[in-house]
Parts: structure tokens; sequence; C-alpha cells
């Protein structure tokens, strides 16, 4: 490893030695806070959610489930939904792994475009990616229709099918994807595919038999996450779905939880379904993960990564990227740009071209909690990323690297969140802070403990990805030369990380941008953040001013995660 | 790494008041007499004209503050807030969300003994509940006398009507086409040309019982909800189904809020909901005043200025309010109020049955 040389430090922990046995070292400081950090996080709301699922005002009771449960479709609602989240995680498994690839590993051209290709569509708010996707390919309305009819006829495409409504989660999702696999192609030593190709092997036969399983545990992260956030995803199956009556497993947390009093027993017991299933899902995870040294890539032997060359399918693989943006980011971002410049959408015509003005925009610049809201979700958006890699990363190193027994109940805490619907959340917290002595109540701080909760679980995936990548040998010789654990933890592990965690860092830091659900509930005056304001303009009916926010929210996290690739450079594994 | 666990475990249940079920509903009320805000509601009720509204802005204006929380859409909140913030020097601290996030908000405020709110402006479902559980004062003055008994309930007075009627894309329904009466939103015609909204069980309601009431019998009416779902495209959320509609997805819509259309048509789309078809369904909206007010008196002002000077800035904001004063564009018309009560007893089992019927599934008769 040529880019981070442990520092022989030997001598500096002689003073130290002196101390009494039982006094805690600061590596026994630091996980414990960190695994309390998590555990509370995780437990707060859980406990709430079983509280709520397993008890009402008379005691004990199973109703939720009957309700939740009990419905006569709901084998179809399953085998909808099964069916939308298998066919979405392939589908940005596919697409972000794919994509991925060509981009570290290979001199495919118009690289650029990956970066936007690969973001654009996370920042998008769904409702808004989704709503371009109707006037692109709706068979009514869609312009993609209207493009295709002379040759193949009216309703080519019909978005409002099962198949459209993967299409459209499975490209909102393939950025998780693609950030997760990045990583782990940059820390992979592409000796091991170089020495298949010098034997004979096909680069279809390398890809299958040596970069496929090197990089197993990257993968199985992101069918875990992808699978799980698709079973939960309402706003796709809500406006594709219901207008042909595909109806979802969520579509009935969404009614339970509109219902006054809100029924928490049955939503309760919708999301302990989607939690055996996660927990079984991390527990999968570590087994793949866990397997000895065989995902261990980063080793003491110095590597480059160096790009492969695609000869004759070059221009290819350079046309397949032009047509996918074009076709998931260039295409949908075009209709918000449009749109945004409309008084009300319209297909494209030359009234609609004359019609077009900035009035949007000035209305954007009057809004009164513009500013402040786009400055609290920089706070956030900032504050928990960079909270919840930081502890993520020692937590990764906890379950992956330590021997620690119930290291995996950190795991599985870490991932509990994700199944935890935001209002369930947002109820949780403020049920227990509206009772805490320390006044967070009413503060900005209570929507940073909600967004770090949420956003733990990915964080998690992120790190735990990346630390299963490092060998072991990097930390014990290190150790060997004298280097504290904290040392070591700093000044090996974390430049190794790096690009994990980076892309971690990114993903959390666009996604908190749009978080609404547990937000709306916290968020005091004052204290608006950008999807409050996104909310409003949607319930007030100004589809073209929401297309203008839509649009500066892309700028803005267009230029924030270049200036964090930049710096992201300087540091860690970057190549180029 | 199993103690550090259970040791949060431990710290959770002592933060959450040793086991005392988190959820389950808190009584509230409090049984301790009369707040101080409930002596000033009961002080100021009998008072009437500029005698009223002088001892108002009085203390209004040494509270200074007014913490309000509401579901109105912000576009409107904004317009009547500042209004107010500019002729009294009384500062608004606005909470906006929907109606049911307002609810969940008040009600864990209110089971920990925080008073978060003076005043709250929402929608009939949720005001319903929230007298239900004994946490709105009394209400009493000349304005609310005006309002129509359709909008005077006990803890909370209507400000506005949100009314519920059919509307369709101009473009593709030529003029004298449009739905004349709400059965014929069922005319196989509209098949693949209609939407209906995902929850609009409210509106369900409402035209069931007025059809009951009119002597149809519970399988015609069935059978008209099931042909009007039957090939309906369901879309969630009226502001999507609005802008949908302009943008031709759809031909009509059949429950669409009035003044959601009313905006687009202003702005050009080829969108109207005129004439209108009867009855039209109304759905109160209004205010309640807290009985754990820490601004009891600037609640109250606001209240007496939203039922005066504040109705002219709603009929500005295109929407119907609940005190007509002079020429009433909608006096020929017949209005038919949601049933509140119903609509919070028998809620979840409505709400059901409008499910089973947008599913297209069998509709459940009485």
């Amino acid at each position: 490893m040529s880019t981070a040389s442990p520092v022989v430090t030997a001598n500096r922990s002689a003073p130290l030695t002196p101390r009494r046995r039982w006094w805690p070292t600061p590596k026994l400081i630091i996980i414990i806070a960190v695994a309390g950090a998590i555990g509370y996080l995780a437990l707060v709301p859980l406990y709430y959610l079983l509280w709520g699922t397993f008890f009402d005002a008379s005691g004990f009771t199973l109703g939720g489930f009957a309700t939740a449960y009990g419905d006569s479709r709901i084998g179809s609602l399953i085998g909808n939904s099964l069916w939308f989240a298998a066919g979405s995680a392939v589908l940005s498994l596919v697409v972000g792994t794919s994509l991925a690839y060509l981009n570290v590993r290979t001199d495919v051209p118009f690289k650029a475009l990956f970066f936007a290709a690969s973001i654009i569509p996370l920042i998008i708010p769904g409702i808004l990616y989704t709503i371009s996707w109707i006037f692109l390919a709706s068979p009514d309305i869609g312009l993609i229709n209207k493009a295709l009819e002379p040759v193949f006829g009216p309703a080519a495409v019909d978005i409002f099918t099962i198949w459209g409504m993967i299409w459209v989660e499975g490209l909102h999702l393939s950025p998780i994807v693609f950030l997760l696999m990045v990583a782990a192609f940059r820390s992979m030593d592409p000796s091991l595919e170089e020495s298949a190709l010098m034997c004979g092997a096909s680069r279809l036969q390398v890809f299958r038999k040596i970069t496929v399983p090197l990089t197993r545990p990257a993968i199985v992260a992101a069918v875990l996450v992808m699978a799980v956030r698709s079973l939960e995803s309402f706003e796709v199956p809500a406006l594709l779905g219901l207008q042909n009556g595909i109806y979802v497993f969520t579509s009935r947390i969404y009614f339970v939880l509109r219902s006054y009093p809100p029924d928490l027993a049955a939503a309760g017991a919708l999301a302990l379904g989607l939690l055996v299933l996660a927990v079984l899902g991390v527990a999968i995870s570590n087994l793949v993960g866990r397997a000895g040294k065989s995902f261990q890539t980063v080793t003491g032997k110095g590597f480059r990564p160096r790009p492969m060359e695609l000869g004759k399918w070059r221009p290819v693989m350079g046309a397949a990227i032009v047509c996918y943006f074009l076709l998931t980011v260039a295409a949908p971002l075009v209709v918000l740009l449009y749109t945004s410049l409309l008084k009300f959408y319209q297909a494209p015509s030359m009234a609609a071209l004359r019609s077009m003005s900035l009035d949007n925009y000035v209305e954007l610049l009057g809004l009164s909690q513009a500013a402040t809201a786009l400055r609290n979700s920089l706070f956030l958006g900032v504050a928990t990323a960079t909270l919840v890699m930081a502890v993520m990363a020692i937590a990764a190193w906890i379950t992956v690297r330590s021997r620690i027994p119930g290291r995996q109940l950190i795991d599985q805490f870490a991932f509990v969140p994700l199944v935890i619907p935001g209002l369930v959340l947002g109820l949780a917290l403020s049920f227990v802070y509206l009772r805490s002595p320390i006044p967070i109540y009413g503060t900005i701080f209570i929507l940073l403990i909600a967004y770090v909760t949420r956003y733990m679980p990915y964080g998690m995936r992120y790190s735990v990805t990346s630390m299963q990548q490092i060998a072991t040998e990097l930390e014990e010789s290190a150790q060997v030369s004298g280097a504290s654990w904290w040392q070591t933890f700093r000044r090996v592990l974390l430049p190794l990380l790096a690009p994990g965690l980076l892309a971690g860092w990114i993903y959390i830091l666009v996604v908190s941008f749009r978080e609404l659900s547990s937000s709306i509930l916290l968020y005091s005056p004052g204290n608006e953040v950008l999807s409050i304001l996104i909310f409003e303009q949607y319930e007030n009916g100004q589809f073209t001013v929401l297309a203008a926010l839509g649009v500066v929210m892309v700028l803005t996290l267009v230029v924030l995660v270049t200036v964090a690739y930049k710096l992201g450079a300087k540091v860690g594994l970057r190549e180029n | 790494m199993k103690r550090v666990a259970l040791a949060g475990l431990a710290l959770t249940v002592a933060a959450t008041g040793c086991g005392s079920s988190p959820t389950a509903s808190t009584s509230a009320g409090g049984a301790s007499g009369p707040t101080a805000a409930e002596k000033l509601y009961a002080e100021i009720g009998p008072l009437s004209g500029q005698a009223r509204r002088d001892k108002l802005v009085e203390l209004a204006e040494k509270e200074g503050t007014l913490d309000l929380y509401t579901s109105m859409t912000s576009d409107v909140a904004t317009v009547v807030t500042d209004a107010f913030a500019d002729t009294y020097d009384v500062e608004i601290n606005l909470y906006r969300a929907g109606s049911e996030t307002v609810l969940q908000r008040i009600l864990q405020e209110r089971g920990a003994g925080y008073q978060g709110n003076d005043m709250v402006e929402t929608n009939a479902n949720e005001l319903f509940a929230l007298n239900k559980e004994g946490l709105l004062g009394t209400y009493a003055g000349e304005r609310r006398d005006l309002v129509p008994e359709a909008g005077r309930f006990d803890g909370w007075t209507a400000t506005r009507f949100n009314l519920f009627a059919p509307s369709w894309n101009t473009t593709l329904v030529p003029a004298g086409q449009q739905p004349k009466t709400w059965e014929e939103l069922a005319d196989p015609k509209w098949d693949g040309k209609l939407s209906m909204e995902l929850a609009d069980y409210d509106w369900y309601l409402t035209l069931y019982t007025y059809w009951q009431q009119q002597g149809k019998s519970a399988a015609d009416i069935d059978k008209i909800f099931a042909d009007m779902a039957n090939g309906a495209k369901i879309v969630k959320g009226h502001t999507v189904q609005g802008e949908l509609l302009s943008a031709g997805q759809f031909s009509v819509v059949a429950s669409n809020y009035s003044y959601i259309v009313q905006r687009a048509k202003t702005k050009g789309a080829p969108v109207d909901y005129l004439p209108f078809v009867e009855p039209i369904v109304a759905r109160p909206n209004g205010f309640g005043l807290m009985k754990s007010a820490r601004h009891p008196a600037a609640a109250l002002l606001f209240a007496d200025w939203m039922l005066q000077e504040g109705q002219k800035l709603l009929v500005d904001e295109g929407l119907t309010p609940a005190i007509v004063e002079g020429d009433d564009p909608l006096k020929q018309l017949k209005i038919i109020p949601i049933d509140v009560k119903t609509l919070v007893e028998k809620g979840p089992e409505w709400s059901q049955r409008y499910e089973k019927v947008v599913a297209g599934g069998e509709v459940l008769s009485e």
C-alpha cells in the first residue's frame, strides 16, 4: 500500500504504560460511545414501534397484524410488492454496477457524464422524477409516445404498468448502487483480472468469475438496501401503479397511518414484517462478507488501478453511455426545466414556447423562507453526512474486525431505522424529546437526530462494505510497528476507507435534502428545510414553481458534490 | 456489546416514563378547573363591536406573539398572516403541515404538557378529534354567529369551505359534453377518462348518505360508485390530479377541490368546473382556540379578524369563505356539508369501504 504508510511510534506509548489495568483506554471509550449511540438511536423508534404494535389501551394485542395482513387482497399486494422490489433491485443493480465498472475500470469515453448520470436521479425529488416520467411515457400524453407514434403506432410505451414502475424506481435507486460499487471497484487490485486475461479468459468470463465474486460484499449490501427500499417505496406505486389498480404492500401503511387515531399497530405490524426480512438480510450479508479473507482486495501489496482497454468495444460502450444519459438523466431533467418555464404544463407547441418565462424562478426568490430553508438544509445535510460516516466507520470496524461478543448486534441495530416509517420515527422522537430535560424539541437538533437515525443504515452499509475489502495485515503491521489503535485507525484505515466513506457521505448529503416524512412533524418555525418548501409548493398546486425548485436543487447539489469529489480526490485512493 | 445494548434499552425505557405505553392516547384536558386562557375566552365572549376589538388588540399586543399551527396551504397562509402582522403588533409563529400531521403534533405535545400553540387552523376531521380530546376552548362572539350552522361546531368554527366538484379538461371535453350530475360519472363513456382520488372517503360518505336520503337503495348507490370506479384512473393527491387534468392525462376528475381547478383556470390551463354539478359537497375548515394557549388574547384577536377582514382575503385567494356578506355567488346552488360526526366516529369503516370502491373490488353493502 503506497498511499498510507503506518508511522512508527513505538516510543510514544511508553509514558502511558504505568496506568492501572482497569483504566479505560481511548479505544474502549470510543467503542462504547459508538455502540451506545447506535443502540440508543435505533432503540428509541424501535421501542416506540413495538409498543405501538403490541399494546393498546387495554393491554397486549395482536390486532395490528389482523388489520395489516388480514386483507383479502394481501396475497396480490405482497406479490406485487415483491415483484416490484425484486425488479427494481435487479435493474438498479445491473445499471449501477455496469456504470461503476465502466467508469472505474475501463477507458470508456464520456466519463464526465457518469458523474451527472450517477447523482442527478438521486437529487431530483421522487415525486418530480415520477411525474417527469408520466409526461414522457404516459400512453395518453407521453412525449416519447408522441415521438414513436409514426413508427410504432400509438402508446408504444406505457409507464402505468409494473414494468414502468420498475423502470422509474430502478433508475431512481441506481445511484446508491453506483456509489457503492465505485468504492468497491476502486479498492480492488486489478492484477487479479489481468492475470485471468493473460490466461486466456474472455472479458465476460473475467467479469463473471473474478470481478463479481470479489465485490460480493458490496453487491449483497446493494441488493439488501435496494430490496428494502423498494418494498417501502410509495411514491412510484402511488403515482404509477394506482392508475391501473396495481396496489402494493405499502399502500396499506399509507392508509393505516393517515386515519385518526393513526393505526400504529397495523403500521408497526407491517414494518415488523420488513424488519424480519432486513435482519435476515444483514445476517446473510455478514455471513457472505465474513467468509475469511476472500474479499480483502486491499492488501499490503501495492497496486495501481489501471483502466482496462475496451478496444473495439470502446465506441459501442460510449454510445451506450450517451443513450443511457439521455434517457435517464437528460430527458427527465429537460422535462423539469421545460415545465419550470411554463405557467402550467402543456405539451410542447408554439403557444407553449411563447408563454415561457422565468416567473416561477422569480416567485421562488420571493418565498420568504427560501433562504432559511436552504441554509438549514445545507447545515443538516453536511452535519448528518459527516456524523453518520464518522460514527459508522468505527461501527464498521467493530462489526467486521473486532472480536467483541455481540458485535453483530451493532450491525443489526444500525439497520433497524431503514424499516421504520418516517412518521413513526418522527412520533417516537417527539415523544422522547418532549419529555427530555435537555431542550432539543423545537430546535434544529431534533431534525439532526432524526436524519442521523434515518441515514445510519446507509452509512453502515457503505462503511462495512469498504471495511470488508481491507486486509487485516495492514492494521497488523501498523500495530506491530507500535501504533496505537487510534493511530492505526486514523492513519491506516481511514485513508483506505476513504472512497467508501466519501461515497456514503455524498449519498447521505443528497438524500437528506429530500427527507420529508419525519421533518414535517418535527420542524418548528424558523427551522424549515427545503423538503418542506417542496411539500408546500406541491400542496399549493404550484407544479411549475416546484419544477423550478427542483432545477435549483439539482444545480446546488451538483456544485456541492463536485466540490466534495475534488476534495475527496486529495485523500484516499482516487486515481483520477 | 450486549450490555451496552441493554443499557441503551434501559435508557430508552427511563426516558419514556418507566414503561408506560408511549403510544396509548393520553387523557387530556386536565381536571383542575378552567385554565387562564379559558377564563379569558369566557370574559371576552359576551363583548362585541369596537369595544371587544380594542380590548383584544391591547391584550394581544401585550402578549406580542401568536403560535399558530395550520394546514392552510402556504400561499394562503402567507397572505393571511402577513396581513394580520401588518395590522397589529403581534408576531405570528407559523407551523404548517398536512392536517393529519398537525393533529399528531398537537396530541404529542399535549401528552407531554408542552404548550406549543395557541390556536389551530385545519380540516374538520382533525378539529373534531381535537375537540373530542377536550383540548379546545369555547369561542363565542357576533362573528361566530354569522357563520352558517354547517360551520359552527363545539370547540371550533369554520372559516372557509372546500368544495368538491367534478372538473374537466375543456380541450378533451367540448362545451356541453361535461358531466351535469354526479350520477353521470358512472357512464361507461368516461371509462379510462375519469380520475378518482385515492382517499376522498369524506366525499364518498357524504354523497352516499345524501343519495340514501333521496331514497336511493344501498345497492343502487353501490352500483353507481362501482361504475364510476370501473375503468377510473386512481390518483393520490388532489394537486397531482389537477396538474394531470391540465396536461390531458384524463378528461374528467370526480372530486377535486374547486379552488385547485380555479387556480389552474386562472393561469390559462384548459380546465373548468363551472357550471357546478349539484349538490356541491362542502367540507368545512376552521379554527379552534387551545385551552392551553399561552397567548389567548392574540388567538382571540386572530379568530375575530379571520372571520371579518380575513374572509375577504380568502375570497381573493379563490377560496369559499364561511361568512358571505353581500352577494353570494353560491346562493342558488345546493350545497351539502360533510357529516363530520359520522366521518370521525365511523371514519375507518368508511375509509375501508371507499378503499374497496377505488380498488374496483366488491363493494360492501350495509
